[in-house]
């Protein structure tokens, strides 16, 4: 009975609360920001942006709200844009990750601000590499690397480029694992690397409003077919774990030697004892593993919008822009000349002159679903 | 039974059938609106199609489309065998324990029912992690075999069997209690009369349990289908990149391609087949009811 009682109240509190008639309003000079990323991402903006943003403006606070994942998110940007067709309170400023053709329809109906016009002093700082479109402003970046172990592959036979990959995978069956590209990004720029190697290594080639169904046909395909060559050699005879974390654990457990894996997640898991110390990180020379930048949206309709774009602007700044190179181990979506010398100077070894980005939108739709139909079926598991 | 709850209530007092109606107008609002509505929003939305003229027009391409395209069909395929191994696997396992529950007393009867029931506490998230680091790639399992020099096992981690432990495993605590009350119905005295006339224990078994239980069997089964058809976190973290079940593979749609049409269509094929049991269910409770 009291395990029946406790679900009773507990039920009917919840119920109560989801009932009451919501009467909740943004408060003047309070920005509602909110995030879909990891705890390091919401712990940097609480340590770091939250307190040097206030005491540079007197008078706005930040309420920092984790949305839990993009759906979660997602569906703030819903509540926000049915709020803008009934002229209501979104209760939303400022989304600290989000994709502006989200969801669908919103950008036209004017849900979010355009960055290009709104007039940020430090607009132009940003790393040309890094826009997508004008609706969201690129302020931290990370890259993918390879992680491998150095017990079982001396660092001085490590793959430089993407054809001694290819060479060591083969070479080495069932000791390398990638994740599917949906699912996280370290196998996604796997991938996508994959598919430069395939095109020339040209990462001009891809840009948000090139795509077509011809182009991705004829750009595509032969990255399918480098992909499908590797399976055999895979972990498994073709598997595909479904996410970042998944494919650092194959390595903790030592069932396989080498991954793609996001630079600021792999010295995280070697700092924190979750990968060996003996754990060796490479990037190719060639044509580095492509990188990608988190962009900030600010809500057009949002009660705070002008403090946002403040926060927005804040954000690029060489102070905050410097912080997120040290304290959050990303790089920076300014330009590198806007980044503190000394710096640049320190960490110019672990970041290449390049990060090769590549397009979303209807690129990734279509590297995704061609993935899926197209490399991840054609595997023969009782091989 | 010849005389239930509802009777009482909906007696010839007009005063009172309306308290019963009101007791029973917020669950009958909340499903109609939470999901009768959604279910036939959803249906329109498949087959009433937006047109070049810029309105909508009724179509049945995507479902076409579904039912054409091999890579969707091969995702239903593997559903439906996941689901129908796990319901007979679910069955050969759970029913053992089940019987054992009913008729052994005493402690150990009770550590094994805590354990049986274990598994609900557990969150889906947590097990997948749990089976890769005990059946996956140098787990566990791996690292006891190598102890006593054995070869290492087939992981089932990243092929359709992965999903199929886990998935058997989290649904125990439900299968055993629904056949444990179904148990209760079966009283010691016709087993005792049974074992009067000489019936060996598969005869009572076959004739006497079976023949009282098969409706708490059905009714599990289905429970268990329809939870499992829909399953999302097991199949997503353990399961192999192709096939994927539909869970994942609506999910995919809705939020990867950015489709929800076709993703709502998945939905709406999903829905069609759990309809099945959950008639069964309807039914079986009906036929209950009745008797």
């Amino acid at each position: 009975m009291k395990r029946r009682a406790f679900m009773l109240s507990v039920g009917g509190a919840a119920a109560g609360m989801v009932l009451l008639p919501r009467m909740a309003f943004a408060e003047a000079g309070k920005i509602d920001w909110y995030t879909s990323s990891d705890q390091n991402i919401l712990d940097f903006w609480t340590n770091v942006v939250k307190p040097k943003f206030e005491a540079a403006n007197p008078g706005v606070t930040l309420n920092l709200v984790d949305a839990g994942d993009n759906a979660g998110q997602t569906a703030i940007a819903e509540r926000a844009l049915a709020a803008m067709q009934t002229k209501t309170d979104p209760q939303a400023d400022y989304f600290e990750t989000g994709d502006w053709r989200l969801p669908a329809g919103a950008a036209d109906a004017g849900l979010y601000v355009n960055m290009k016009e709104a007039g940020l002093s430090n607009y132009s700082k940003v790393n040309p590499l890094a826009f997508d479109g004008d609706f969201s402003l690129p302020y931290r970046g990370s890259q993918v690397l390879l992680a491998y172990d150095t017990t079982k592959l001396d660092p001085a036979n490590a793959p430089k480029t993407f054809a001694d990959l290819v060479a060591w995978i083969k070479a080495n069956p069932g000791q390398f694992i990638y994740n599917r590209p949906d699912k996280g990004g370290s196998g996604g720029n796997f991938v996508r690397r994959a598919i430069l190697e395939a095109n020339g290594k040209d990462p001009a080639k891809f840009k948000v409003d090139n795509y077509s169904p011809e182009a991705a046909d004829a750009a595509l395909n032969p990255a399918w077919d480098i992909l499908k060559d590797l399976a055999p050699s895979l972990f498994d005879n073709g598997a595909y774990t479904s996410g970042n974390t998944q494919s650092v654990q194959l390595l903790s457990q030592s069932a396989v030697t080498m991954i793609p894996a996001w630079s600021d997640q792999a010295i995280q898991a070697i700092n924190t004892g979750v990968l060996p110390e003996t754990t060796g990180l490479v990037q190719l020379q060639d044509l580095a593993l492509p990188g990608g930048f988190s962009r900030s949206v600010v809500l057009a309709n949002g009660a705070n919008k002008d403090a946002a774009l403040k926060l927005a602007d804040f954000i690029l700044t060489e102070e905050i822009q410097s912080a997120v190179l040290s304290e959050l181990g990303g790089f920076p979506g300014v330009a590198w000349d806007y980044v503190n010398q000394d710096l640049r100077e320190k960490y110019k070894d672990v970041i290449p002159t390049t990060i090769p980005t590549f397009p979303g939108g209807d690129w990734e739709k279509a590297i995704n679903d061609g993935w899926y139909r197209n490399v991840a079926p054609n595997v023969d598991r009782n091989a | 039974m010849s005389l239930t709850p509802a009777n009482d209530i909906v007696g010839k007092n007009n005063g009172r059938g309306l308290t019963g109606l009101l007791l029973v107008a917020i669950p009958v609002f909340l499903v109609g609106w939470m999901i009768i509505w959604p279910i036939i929003s959803a249906i329109g939305r498949t087959i009433w199609l937006p047109n070049e003229g810029g309105g909508r027009s009724f179509s049945l391409e995507t479902y076409g489309f579904f039912f054409t395209d091999q890579y969707s069909l091969n995702n239903l395929g593997v559903t439906l065998w996941t689901t129908g191994v796990c319901a007979v696997l679910l069955v050969l396992i759970c029913l053992p324990i089940a019987l054992y529950l009913r008729f052994a007393k005493g402690r150990l009867a009770a550590y094994v029912q805590g354990l049986a029931i274990f598994p609900m506490f557990v969150p889906s998230i947590i097990l997948s992690y749990a089976i890769i680091r005990v059946l996956g790639p140098n787990g566990t399992v791996d690292l006891l075999l190598n102890a006593m020099h054995l070869p290492k096992i087939r992981s089932p981690y990243l092929t359709p069997w992965g999903p199929v432990i886990g998935l058997v495993w989290d649904n125990i605590p439900l299968t055993v209690l629904i056949l444990l009350s179904g148990l209760g119905n079966v009283s010691n005295q016709s087993i005792e009369a049974a074992r009067d006339v000489g019936a060996g224990r598969l005869a009572v078994l076959w004739h006497i349990i079976l023949p009282r239980i098969s409706n708490s069997i059905l009714v599990a089964v289905s429970f268990t289908v329809l939870g499992i058809f829909s399953a999302f976190t097991l199949p997503y973290v353990l399961g192999p990149a192709a096939p994927e079940m539909m869970g994942p593979f609506m999910q995919r749609t809705f939020r990867d391609l950015n489709d929800p049409t076709n993703a709502i269509t998945q939905a709406v094929i999903a829905f069609c087949f759990c309809i099945v049991f959950g008639l069964f269910y309807v039914r079986s409770v009906a036929k209950n009811r009745s008797a």
